[in-house]
């Protein structure tokens, strides 16, 4: 081996004992323990996990969130106790200030002894906890809220939060599964109170949508009591597809409890609920007595709005001034 | 001419002490070893003739000298700055091609009458080897007056030398030396029947041993030959060993061999009638304790210096401990002496191929390494070729 | 619902697979495209009561058997025999099989009045087993009543006292068995099943054979002839081994054999990931295995070594059949095949084998180079039916630490072999003709065997021969990862990866070979096509 330089390279670079690359890179012992530290692995997997071998055909993936997430540990006693100061101290002022409720049909359930279901119509997620913080107290805290399993448990920290501030259960909305369906009734055979919105999901314009079947079929299986609930001026405070809170008034308006007897078909029983909620939003807009009459006569005014009319005319029929909604208060009652 | 000396200087032997411990051989450049030009000896007497080496071997006495490992003993029958070896095959002036005896006996140092063993020809075990008109030295090639091997001109008296055959190389011929050392120990040992021998060591001692008690001792009918490195193991097999055993692996092997047990601490109950080694080392000589049947004899043919081994079984088992040195007359074979059969045996046994490499003088200290590690390195032995030497 | 063995034709997007390294193990990346690897079926459920199932199976019996009380009788000579230390393998956690059969067999007899009765380890050339070892396998209540008072005894075929020859088979095979057991009124034969070699007819007349009885089948021809001994129907060794036990039967040794099979979970929970498809793994398995592997690394052998024996497996009972041997070894065997069975198709290039830390031969012990030989060559690659897994003149490869290491105490007669006779040959023919009887004779072996616990002289002949029928067959072996002087004392080539050693494989079965897996353990039998 020749150690003659390269032709035109200049003489070979004097060099010290102690250069800068080598402090650089040799050798301190912090350098060198954070070297080992940072190192990535030698390898990907078993730090990582495994790659699925394309031959293989995967199993279904892992069913832990969605309908299959298990929300047992929100009925425990702690989150229990989380979840009342939570609605106490946090949700019920809130409530307070940005809705401004106004409840009216209390008297209708007060006889009313343990679990129901408590379907009410759904415009905004501000349904929710207005609705818990105005429940009656033998239910306030022992209710139970149907989520969308697709929709509030599709990840898991979305699943935790709801389950531990609104204790949401999972909820199948456009069938009936076997798996929720199931649960819910064993929760409502144990004592808990279910709310459930049976249009499955939140008006997409204002007007309400038909109802799924889910709300009728559990009640008529667990042999509980449906109450009826209206629930109007959401909407106002925060639509669908909005992330702005504009607060506002709201009126809930309890119905006289539908009670299944053994022979009833689940379906007729969705109907009557579905009736009976329309009437308490006629009630609500024009008085008890129009709305029992045009009720007794089946001519409740649709909650679903005009059909067959364009969509003009159906946003056109809902702005509609009504009788209450005209306030413009802004603080809560004294 | 020029010569490798040894002078006796302290710094340059604990030097040389100190790089052996490291790597065995590294005394060789430290050491007391070193190229000279000096004159060529005087004759000492007129009967003595001068010898131009042409092959001179590399022995462990030597290398045990080189490195500074040699016993206190020597201190009194040696003469600095002397020139080392002894296997040397070399031309007088005649142009006749000789091997010489190395020792120096009364014969040879003019002493008459000569001493009880010289007078009963052992002469290797000479009782006046400071005597005479000699200056001390037990060999040529320890002695200052004579010169040594390792040079290109040294004396010698006609009673040491032994004509070498007609046809022979001088690569044969540079064995017929050590043969005639393994042949003195081979057949050091008692006759008995279907005895099983063991020869620890397959250096060159090891495996002329081997030779020499397979074709000359027809009561060993099995030899256990302890070799490390697979040359060794190869010669020692073609040599005529009926078994290799790693050193680890003796006891077992004699156990096998034998027939007998082995003990918790691995002592065997019984062992091997006659163990030969050619180490000497304390390794060796308690691998051959071990090894020994009760009533077995152990002959030591490697140089053995100081150890530090258990001797009850040598106690307990009446173990003969039994030296091999150099050469004499040899009972077993008919009383003839230990080189005239050695020469037979280098010719039948085809022991040249013994010799692995040879080197120049000025390339001392690689052939001292070299024959310090000649196991590893696939070599057995390792000489000076000095046929190409200048002679002044 | 465990599912089945299966095979799994290795891609790109497959992960590294775990391979059995001794006392460890690594993930090696197989070739894609051309690679396959083998998993066992999961494992098959436990029966829910096992010793209910004892009862009904001994009441019950399968061929022309009687129920076992029917047997019993006062003033009889009972002895019961059962199978040693090498069965199961990793030793399964208490009780054992062994213990729960021979309470149930014990409390029958002593409802019959039996008093004579003996108990038999039938470890034919094996070791001895040890105090410990033995209340382990039949409990100390079994133990504490019987070994007081000399009751408890182990085989010893080198005894000329306690050997009777009961003549020979019409292929001249002398048939030489226990006295004790052949002069009994009944032999009771508590076996474990754990792979298809087990049980039938080989339990009596190998597991209290002599020497002079066991040469005729365990040798060079009728192991090459085995194909595999795996699969009883086509083995020379069972074949001799039938032929051995239905004479002892003609000689009037009644024998109620009593089999029981194992699923094959064979790691606790901690070490779960050891028998799951490495795509499965959650993270909970990875973490387990960088914990084991960062651990082991830090770990001495001889440390990894004693925490390794120590494992317990969880095995657990899937079948007891008891009765006429043949019948019940017959619906062993199914029940065996159902756990263990897993359809292959066709033959690769080269069969990758990767050797855990134990084989029948080192429980307690150390895995010397000549068991390594005997587990890959013998055991894993006769895990097969119908055909090897490796075709023709190709490549095993095999994983294992192989040191250079015995076991003073269990192994003296496998130094000898290692450094003697590997030394001069690997040929198992040259290896039986000239050394067998040496060793097989040897009376220092003769005396460990029988009063220390080292096997017979002539087990690692046995051991060699186990591999005859692999040496046979297969182009080269290569060992990855073993010590170098020990792999070419076996006759194999040492690789340090198994890259290289499947770089060095081309050399034998060209570019581009096909590969096979043998993701063992756990136990399977590869039923090729």
């Amino acid at each position: 081996m020749s150690e003659r330089p390269l032709p035109g390279a200049g003489p070979p670079e004097k060099r010290l004992p102690v250069t800068m690359e080598r402090i650089r890179s040799g050798a301190t012992p912090a350098r060198r323990v954070a070297g080992r530290l940072l190192k990535p692995p030698p390898s990907p997997f078993p730090y990582t996990s495994p790659t699925w071998p394309d031959s293989v055909p995967r199993p279904p993936a892992p069913r832990e969130l969605g309908v299959d997430y298990d929300t047992d540990w929100a009925r425990r006693y702690p989150a229990r106790v989380a979840r009342l100061l939570l609605t106490e101290l946090v949700a019920k002022p809130m409530v307070a200030v940005l809705a401004d409720p106004h409840v009216a049909g209390e008297d209708r359930i007060a006889h009313l002894d343990g679990p129901v279901v408590f379907a009410a119509n759904h415009a905004s997620h501000i349904d929710t906890p207005l609705l818990l913080s105005v429940l009656p107290e033998p239910w306030r805290h022992r209710t139970v809220v149907a989520g969308a399993a697709d929709y509030f448990f599709d990840t898991k920290l979305k699943a935790a939060v709801l389950a531990l501030s609104i204790n949401a259960i999972p909820i199948e909305r456009r069938r009936v599964s076997r798996t929720s369906a199931n649960r819910a009734a064993a929760l409502l055979q144990e004592g808990w109170s279910l709310l459930i919105f049976p249009e499955g999901g939140r008006s997409p314009d204002g007007w309400g949508q038909s109802h799924q079947p889910g709300a009728a079929w559990l009640a008529a299986r667990t042999g509980r009591a449906i109450v009826p609930v209206h629930v109007e001026g959401t909407r106002s405070i925060l639509p669908r597809h909005s992330g702005r809170i504009r607060p506002g008034t709201t009126h809930v308006t309890f119905g006289r409890p539908l009670q299944p007897s053994s022979g009833d078909n689940p379906r007729d029983l969705a109907a009557k609920l579905e009736a009976a909620v329309s009437a308490l939003a006629d009630e609500h807009d024009t008085d008890w007595w129009t709305a029992r009459q045009r009720a007794a006569r089946g001519t409740s005014p649709g909650l679903t709005g005009p059909s067959g009319a364009g969509t003009w005319r159906r946003t056109w029929a809902l702005g509609a001034p009504t009788r209450r909604s005209a306030s413009t208060r802004r603080w809560p009652k004294p | 001419m020029r010569a490798l000396q040894v002078e006796r200087s302290l710094p340059r032997f604990a030097a040389a002490r100190v790089a052996s411990a490291w790597r065995a051989g590294a005394g060789g450049k430290v050491g007391p070893l070193r190229l000279a030009d000096v004159d060529p000896p005087d004759l000492p007497g007129a009967d003595w003739v001068r010898l131009r080496p042409r092959l001179s071997g590399i022995c462990g006495s030597d290398l045990a000298t080189v490195d500074g490992r040699s016993s206190q003993w020597f201190r009194p029958i040696v003469t600095f700055p002397f020139v080392p070896g002894h296997e040397i095959v070399a031309d007088t002036e005649e142009g006749s091609r000789v091997v010489v005896e190395p020792v120096l006996g009364c014969a040879v140092r003019g002493i008459d009458p000569p001493c009880n063993a010289c007078a009963s020809g052992h002469g290797h075990r000479c009782e006046r080897l400071t005597g005479g008109h000699l200056a001390p030295g037990l060999q040529t090639g320890f002695c200052a007056e004579v010169g040594g091997g390792w040079s290109g001109a040294l004396v010698a008296h006609p009673t040491q030398l032994h004509e070498v055959p007609g046809g022979w190389s001088d690569e044969a011929a540079v064995l017929i030396e050590p043969t005639a050392c393994g042949v003195h120990g081979a057949l050091a040992g008692p006759t008995g029947d279907d005895q099983v021998a063991v020869v620890i060591g397959a250096g060159t001692l090891g495996l002329t041993v081997i030779a020499a008690l397979n074709r000359l001792r027809p009561d060993i009918s099995r030899i256990i030959a302890v070799a490390k490195h697979p040359v060794q193991k190869e010669m020692a097999t073609s040599l005529g060993a009926t078994m290799i055993a790693a050193p680890a692996e003796l006891r077992r092997a004699v156990r096998r061999a034998t027939g007998s047990w082995i003990l918790d601490n691995g002592q065997l109950t019984g062992g091997a009638s006659l163990v030969i080694d050619c180490v000497g080392s304390t390794e060796s000589l308690s691998d051959a304790l071990a090894v020994a049947a009760p009533g077995a004899t152990i002959v030591m043919v490697g140089m053995p210096g100081h150890i530090s081994t258990d001797l009850t079984p040598l106690w307990q088992r009446e173990i003969r401990l039994a030296g091999a040195y150099a050469y004499g007359p040899e009972p077993m074979a008919g009383g003839r002496h230990s080189f005239a059969v050695a020469i037979d045996l280098v010719a039948q046994a085809g022991l040249e191929r013994l010799l692995s490499a040879t080197y120049t003088l000025d390339r001392h200290s690689e052939a001292i390494a070299h024959a310090a590690s000649a196991g590893r390195r696939g070599a057995v032995k390792v000489a000076f070729d000095l046929r190409t030497e200048k002679r002044r | 619902m465990p599912r089945p063995g299966f095979v799994l034709e290795v891609d790109r997007s497959t992960p590294p697979i775990l391979t059995w390294h001794g006392e460890g193990f690594r993930l090696e990346r197989l070739p894609p495209e051309r690679s396959r690897v083998i998993y066992a079926p999961e494992p098959v459920a436990a029966l829910d009561d096992p010793d209910q199932a004892i009862q009904d199976a001994l009441l019950a019996p399968l061929g022309d058997s009687p129920p076992l009380p029917d047997l019993l009788r006062a003033g009889m000579r009972l002895t019961i025999a059962f199978d040693d230390i090498s069965l199961p393998l990793p030793p399964m956690q208490r009780p054992d099989n062994r213990q729960r059969v021979i309470e149930a067999v014990l409390e029958m007899a002593a409802s019959a009045g039996v008093d004579d009765v003996v108990l038999i380890c039938a470890l034919a050339l094996h070791r001895r087993m040890t105090e410990a070892e033995l209340r382990h396998a039949i409990g100390d209540r079994v133990y504490d009543s019987f070994a007081p008072h000399g009751l408890l005894l182990q085989h010893d075929a080198e005894d000329p006292d306690g050997l009777v020859h009961l003549g020979q088979t019409d292929k001249g095979e002398d048939v030489e068995i226990n006295k004790r057991a052949a002069e009994s009124d009944l032999i009771v034969y508590v076996n474990i099943n754990l792979v298809a070699m087990d049980g039938g007819h080989k339990s009596v007349a190998t597991g209290l054979a002599s020497y002079r009885s066991l040469r005729h089948h365990h040798n060079v021809k009728t192991m090459r002839h085995s194909r595999s001994f795996m699969d009883q129907h086509n083995s020379e060794l069972h074949t001799s081994n039938w032929r051995m036990g239905r004479l002892i039967a003609a000689s009037g040794v009644k024998v109620f054999q009593i089999e029981t099979t194992l699923n094959n979970d064979a790691f606790p929970k901690p070490m779960a990931f050891l028998q799951k498809r490495e795509w499965e793994w959650s993270g909970r398995d990875r973490a387990a295995y960088i914990a084991t592997t960062k651990g082991l690394g830090r770990t001495p052998p001889k440390l990894a070594r004693s925490i390794f024996q120590s494992i317990k497996a969880p095995h657990a009972m899937t079948g007891v059949f008891a009765g006429e041997v043949e019948a019940v070894h017959a619906a062993t065997t199914d029940a065996v095949y159902a756990q263990q069975l897993v359809s292959v198709e066709g033959q690769t290039d080269v069969a990758v084998f990767g050797l855990p830390h134990i084989c029948p031969y080192n429980v307690n012990s150390i895995m010397n180079p000549i068991l390594v030989m005997c587990m890959g060559l013998g055991y894993l690659f006769n895990l097969y039916r119908g055909k090897p897994i490796v075709r023709q003149g190709g490549v095993a490869i095999l994983s294992h630490p192989t040191p250079w290491a015995f076991h003073p105490v269990h192994h003296p007669s496998y130094i000898d072999f290692f450094e003697e006779v590997l030394s001069e040959t690997t040929d198992p023919i040259e290896i039986e003709k000239t050394y067998e009887e040496r060793f097989a004779t040897d009376e220092w072996y003769r005396h460990l065997y029988r009063t220390s616990h080292a096997y017979h002289g002539v087990h690692p002949f046995y051991m060699w021969y186990w591999g005859a029928h692999a040496l046979e067959h297969l182009g080269d072996v290569i060992i990855v990862g073993g010590e170098p002087a020990a792999v070419r004392r076996l006759g194999f080539s040492p690789a340090s990866t198994l890259t290289d050693a499947l770089e060095m494989a081309s050399d034998t079965v060209g570019r581009h070979p096909t590969i096979s897996h043998f993701h063992c353990p756990p136990i399977m039998l590869a039923d090729v096509s």
